[in-house]
């Protein structure tokens, strides 16, 4: 398949839903050991209110999608996540304006401006022990392969070697910054949660293609 | 130390609201709760004067839902526990406390809350709202090292500028003059903050750290952060000779000044030990020549059940000691 439907773009914040929903209490425990032990159970609750409100409306748009993801993630779940999984979002928003469709080279689009809004919003970069080490190599990945199919896969790949590296760092921002060395050894939870969502849509793209073949 | 992991809530989900709806029942002579969910002054600030409105998480009460009332705050946008909230709600709050005369949004500063802000300010600016400003305010010693100063967070010792910043804009009308007051009052404040024990998170009733029994840590956040320095547990006296003189070393504190002492209960600690705690802090200063003006012993800034307290310093010239002595009338604090 070479193009995203609306239809399908709503599958991936569904998709996003279920996976951090079966991973709540994995990314609690990852979020106690570094912050404040509800990032689980705040995204997975964001992302079901944004899946009830994007089908709550009639005929929703690919605008829709993206603008609602972005409007409950940064009011709804609030918080330094909020506002940097909303802004993820809400940059993107100019590119599904107006679209029935999106084609690879858009969603290259959306997920370079997404990540540039990220690394400007938490002021952070690859390396400072946040959701960046995981996605800044995945959206890489992304763009640099050939089609959607691969772009997901990679892109997963991507991401959870990111998520896994930061394991070893010190964190450079947010909560866990201030427990210094003892960070070492711990996965960050905002890193994971990118892995499990490129996760969650490859699987869901896989099975949307199988079924079309 | 074992945490007392059952609290007495209903929902986890209906925890802030419900928590809002029985405190303005509470104290509605004082502060209501609007259909948006801003606590607001029930006797409005006069037509003219700065407004002052802050956001936070909540969890930590009576911070900052207490400290709204005449002499204090005009609006608090409380968020789910220990999470900012979004920007759309900042703004609502921004508009709430406008009485003609600009918006100082304060910001006690940690990474969530500082990045709802910003966003804030851009919607504000997107829909035309001028004559808003900022102001980032910190007071931890353990967050970030000397000269490094705008990076430390907000922690307890932001009661001092609350009020007295609260006092100033009171009267103001002038939004530079007032956010100036509320970084003169910043800059001449230092905190450090330790913990005997843990905490459970009210959503998941998940402890939020390990704490071992025999141990306690000096340099704690207001969220339960893991802090810097773990210990064998010490006397009073000694965690008090222990926290002090990085505190006075830090601003620095020296003989001649005059400062307001404030001993944050972080949660469960009691009145008793925090009095005792207080004593050691009042004969270390004065052997240094240091002159205490006025000192606030309780809980203001909690972290839900953690037993621990802060230490605050904050010196003070004559201007700030008549903004000290102003009225105030929130739920949680007063000034007659």
């Amino acid at each position: 398949m070479s193009e995203i439907t609306t239809e399908q773009a709503i599958g991936f914040i569904c998709a996003i839903s279920h996976q951090l929903t079966a991973h709540r209490d994995e990314l609690n425990q990852l979020d106690s050991a570094l912050g404040d032990s509800d990032h689980g159970t705040s995204i997975s609750t964001a992302f079901e209110v944004a899946v009830k409100t994007i089908t709550s409306i009639d005929h929703p748009t690919l605008d829709d999608v993206w603008k609602t993801t972005a409007t409950v993630l940064l009011n709804r779940m609030g918080g330094a996540s909020g506002a940097l999984f909303g802004t993820f979002f809400l940059k993107g928003v100019r590119f599904t304006k107006d679209k029935k469709s999106l084609f690879k080279a858009d969603m290259d689009e959306i997920l370079q401006a997404g990540l540039e809004g990220v690394k400007q919003r938490g002021k952070s970069d690859v390396g400072d022990k946040t959701m960046i080490d995981a996605l800044q190599p995945a959206v890489k990945a992304f763009i640099t392969s050939d089609n959607l199919s691969d772009g997901w896969q990679q892109a997963a790949l991507a991401a959870r070697y990111g998520a896994e590296s930061t394991t070893g760092l010190v964190a450079k921002h947010g909560r866990a910054k201030f427990i210094g060395e003892r960070a070492i050894g711990h996965q960050d939870a905002g890193a994971t949660t990118i892995a499990l969502i490129i996760e969650g849509i490859r699987d869901y793209w896989e099975e949307q293609t199988n079924g079309k073949t | 130390m074992s945490v007392r992991k059952q609290k007495l809530i209903n929902q986890p989900e209906n925890i802030l609201n419900e928590m809002l709806a029985g405190f303005s029942a509470a104290y509605s002579d004082i502060i209501q709760l609007t259909d948006n969910q801003l606590i607001i002054r029930t006797q409005p600030k006069q037509q003219g004067k700065v407004g002052l409105v802050i956001g936070n998480g909540s969890g930590h009460e009576p911070a900052m839902i207490g400290l709204i009332g005449e002499g204090l705050f005009d609006v608090n946008v409380a968020g789910e526990i220990f999470t900012a909230p979004g920007p759309d709600r900042i703004v609502e709050g921004i508009k709430a406390a406008d009485r003609g005369a600009g918006v100082l949004l304060c910001v006690s500063h940690h990474a969530g809350d500082l990045m709802n802000a910003e966003m804030a300010l851009d919607l504000c600016q997107a829909e035309g709202i001028d004559n808003v400003e900022m102001a980032v305010l910190y007071d931890d010693i353990s967050s970030a090292p000397k000269g490094r100063e705008t990076e430390r967070r907000g922690t307890a010792g932001l009661f001092f500028v609350w009020k007295m910043l609260g006092a100033y804009a009171e009267t103001s009308g002038d939004l530079a003059a007032t956010k100036a007051i509320a970084e003169k009052i910043r800059d001449n404040t230092r905190t450090l903050a330790m913990a005997l024990t843990s905490c459970a998170s009210p959503i998941t009733g998940e402890v939020m750290f390990e704490m071992p029994e025999d141990e306690m840590e000096i340099g704690m956040g207001v969220h339960g952060e893991m802090g810097m320095g773990r210990q064998k547990i010490v006397t009073a006296d000694e965690t008090i000779d222990l926290m002090l003189p990085p505190i006075i070393e830090d601003l620095p504190f020296v003989a001649g000044d005059e400062v307001l002492v404030m001993l944050n209960n972080s949660g469960s600690m009691t009145l008793m030990e925090l009095f005792i705690l207080y004593r050691r802090v009042a004969q270390r200063l004065e052997e240094i020549g240091i002159n205490v003006y006025k000192s606030w012993i309780g809980p203001y800034a909690t972290t839900q059940e953690m037993a621990g307290f802060a230490l605050s310093l904050c010196r003070v010239d004559d201007q700030l000691k008549v903004l000290w002595d102003a009225p105030a009338n929130g739920a949680y604090l007063k000034q007659l």
